[in-house]
């Protein structure tokens, strides 16, 4: 081992170690007892450090993942089984540095260690034992400036307060444009246009003039017939030429008589139209300024979208997250795979296998969650980023019943890239008894409104294919406690409403969920909108008929000089209607009988 | 920063005496060669391989010079950092190679071969490149080595560098 070693300085070469003969020259046999040491001394190193580098691998990848730190007890791995235990997982909410969103007291499986040697991780059964959500944190979790979500609900309603007073009609007017001003300005300058373009059209068209000219030379064909035969058939010729004359400039005028009408028609239509727009612009400003059924169905809206929003969006922002780890994210090039690693360089490439298993797969997954109200457990199957490789999706199923403050729960659902081209996710949750506890509705300070209580049941259906998000919701609360911080010198509406939302006793409501992961719209329905016109009914009678009265009143006003002048434009248009009336009615005539002597209908020929 | 400077230099110094002690030295050229070129292969392909389990076996069974591997060792894995780059073409071209597709599809069926990890673009690069360049380099080292001995060795153990070398190395009495 040491006699090939140099043992010499540049300066001072050693004299030459002996030699050995044949094998010997280039074989040690102490090297075999050298590497068993060695081997065995980094199989040592390793399983006295492989805990440790396993525990900081998931820390790490998990922490990267999260965009918040990831924190882990201890990992234990034992190799006979080959299986391994994690303790005390934490994942920290990355919008609240504070808290965990996930604590995790237990995780342990067992793992397929051929598979292991050909780097599949298989995972036949995993235990998840007490797992908790939103457990507070010593230290902060976060890692750094966090980029904002980009999820939104589209045209998320605001929480306005209707106001008992009268709006200022003349500030209303002063800021808001009306659309019957601008239809009529419109309308009036496309008359004009109209109106000048006729205007060059009759020009063009045959005109009295022209008819005289006609009947001048049917009278001179008149007279040429009286002087015998030779007139007469030179005659023939001549009211054959005049006739046809006239037939084309018949259908000239007749046709452009057409098309006028037919434009006119539409020009009538928007005309109407316009005669309407200022009713139009009282319903519109009506309804955004005064109380009305409308504004108290956005009231409602909003008292519920705000809470509904927040954990639509808490939920859509986690499933993003997890994303990455639904789909392997594998390239084709030719008849292979390339997929880059999460980590590490390089890239593998994927050939067929012979009996094709996922990159990691954990089976069956129990999992037991410790929430305030009780044990849920659950079954998660098939978890895998390679869903086309193993053909099946994944599917959770989760139930707890007899729970404090909650009678029963069930969860079920599935994520679906088996055919990572048209992705389908679907969930289904059905609650039944969950006793709802101080639950924000408004924090408005005009009218705060809080669910002091609620027994809840409450059905949803989610799907996600591909983009787009389809979810219903029906939910349905019983002996509903609701509290108001309406002020003491609040008016009469908010003294109403709160008052309504105090007497609240039940309520049903629906919503629909619609769009995309990041932007969502939700319908929603409920007989919160009822309560509130019932109970506002009065006072928003009142208000809605004197409001209404003076905005009609001052709408008229502003609307009745454009409207005026567009009468006057829209008869002058009419006028050019009646001229070419009166033109077709010349021409017809001339081949009726408009000449001196009966026109073409009184020249007799004599075949 | 000054301190990490005199580290660097001092162990600058340690590997030029090292390796001027080595091919000085009256070991069996080959053994040295074949030690530069087994370091050729551990350091161009990432460590944590099974093929350089093997290697291992073959460093301390075979009479190979231990202090030319280690030394070629350190060597070629900070070269290699600069050549991932080639390694990963090299490695990606050939496991995409059409002909190849059998081959490769065959080994990805074999616990062993997957166990090494083939199918990675820099470990298949690397491991193909540090093996074709294995037998030349073999050879031109062992040519360099008596070469040296031949030709430079008298020379360089007059020179000053070597005097300076052996005053740091052993002080000034040696």
């Amino acid at each position: 081992m040491t006699g090939d070693r140099a043992s010499s300085t540049p300066a001072a070469p050693p004299k030459s170690p002996q030699k050995p003969a044949g094998a010997g020259r280039w074989i040690r046999w102490p090297g075999v007892i050298a590497f068993a040491v060695v081997t065995v001394l980094l199989a040592a190193v390793w399983w006295l450090l492989v805990d440790g580098m396993i525990e900081c691998a998931i820390e790490r990848a998990g922490t990267q993942a999260v965009g918040a730190k990831v924190e882990l007890a201890a990992a234990d791995l034992t190799l006979l089984p080959l299986g391994l235990t994690l303790n005390g997982l934490q994942v920290t909410d990355p919008d609240e540095p504070m808290t965990n969103a996930v604590e995790v007291q237990r995780i342990s499986f067992l793992m397929d260690g051929l598979n292991l040697l050909r780097r599949k991780v298989i995972v036949n059964e995993m235990t998840v034992d007490g797992v908790r959500f939103g457990t507070p944190r010593k230290t902060s979790g976060a890692i750094g400036k966090q980029e904002p979500g980009v999820i939104q609900m589209v045209a998320k309603t605001k929480f306005v307060l209707p106001s008992a007073q009268i709006p200022d009609v003349k500030e209303i007017l002063a800021k808001e444009e009306l659309r019957s001003l601008k239809l009529a300005e419109t309308l009036r300058a496309d008359i004009q246009a109209e109106q000048e373009r006729w205007k060059q059209q009759l020009a063009e068209l045959p005109n009295k003039a022209k008819f005289d000219e006609y009947r001048q030379r049917l009278d001179k064909l008149k007279s040429a017939g009286k002087g015998g035969l030779g007139g007469i058939v030179g005659g023939a010729g001549e009211a054959t030429a005049i006739q046809k004359d006239i037939s084309q400039d018949l259908e000239k005028i007749t046709t452009a008589k057409k098309t006028f009408d037919s434009n006119l028609a539409r020009i009538r239509e928007r005309m109407d139209g316009a005669t309407k727009a200022p009713e139009e612009d009282l319903r519109r400003l009506r309804d955004k300024y005064a109380l009305s059924p409308q504004g108290l169905a956005n009231m409602s809206s909003a008292l519920i979208e705000g809470p509904l929003g927040d954990r639509i969006e808490t939920a859509l922002r986690w499933y993003a997250k997890l994303q990455p780890y639904l789909q392997s994210g594998g390239e084709r090039k030719g008849n292979v795979e390339v997929v880059t690693p999460l980590r590490g360089r390089g890239v593998d490439v994927r050939f067929k296998e012979q009996a094709p298993l996922p990159d990691v797969l954990v089976r069956t997954a129990k999992v037991g969650m410790d929430l305030s109200a009780g044990l849920v457990s659950g079954t998660i199957r098939n978890i895998t980023p390679d869903q086309p490789v193993l053909g099946a999706p994944t599917t959770f199923e989760f139930a707890g019943d007899k729970l404090t403050g909650l009678q029963s729960l069930k969860l079920s659902g599935e994520i679906n890239r088996v055919d990572q081209a048209s992705p389908h996710d679907a969930a289904t949750l059905n609650v039944r008894g969950y006793r709802l506890l101080n639950l924000p509705l408004s924090t408005d300070d005009s009218l705060p409104v809080f669910v002091k209580e609620a027994l809840t049941d409450l059905d949803l259906k989610a799907g996600l294919r591909g983009e787009a998000l389809d979810a219903n919701l029906a939910a349905t609360l019983q002996s509903v406690q609701v509290t108001t911080g309406v002020k003491p010198d609040a008016d009469a509406v908010a003294k109403a409403v709160a008052s309504a939302l105090s007497d609240i006793k039940s309520l049903h409501v629906k919503a629909d969920i619609t769009g995309t992961v990041t932007h969502y719209a939700v319908r929603l329905s409920s007989d919160l909108d009822q309560v509130l016109k019932q109970a506002l009914g009065k006072q928003m009678q009142e208000q809605m008929g004197k409001f209404e009265s003076k905005l009609r009143t001052a709408i008229a006003g502003k609307a009745a000089k454009p409207l005026a002048d567009l009468r006057s434009s829209f008869g002058g248009l009419a006028g050019i209607g009646d001229d070419l009336a009166h033109r077709v009615q010349q021409a017809a005539g001339l081949t009726k009988g408009g000449g001196k002597d009966g026109g073409l209908g009184g020249l007799k020929l004599p075949f | 920063m000054l301190q990490l400077a005199d580290d660097v230099r001092g162990r600058m110094i340690r590997a030029v005496y090292k390796l001027l002690q080595v091919i000085g030295s009256e070991t069996e050229p080959g053994q040295i060669s074949l030690g530069f070129a087994f370091a050729l292969i551990a350091g161009f392909t990432p460590l944590v391989s099974l093929h350089n389990l093997l290697l291992l076996f073959l460093i301390l069974v075979l009479r190979v010079n231990l202090s030319a591997f280690f030394l070629g060792l350190a060597f070629f894995s900070g070269v290699a950092y600069l050549l991932d780059p080639v390694f990963h073409r090299v490695g990606l071209a050939v496991l995409t190679a059409g002909p190849l597709e059998g081959l490769w599809t065959t080994l990805y069926n074999s616990t062993l071969w997957r166990l090494e990890g083939f199918n990675n673009s820099i470990v298949m690069g690397s491991l193909i490149v540090s093996l074709l360049l294995f037998v030349p380099f073999y050879l031109v080292s062992n040519r360099l080595i008596l070469k040296y001995r031949e030709h430079f060795l008298a020379w360089v153990q007059k020179t000053k560098l070597v005097h300076v070398l052996n005053i740091l190395r052993y002080g000034a009495g040696s």
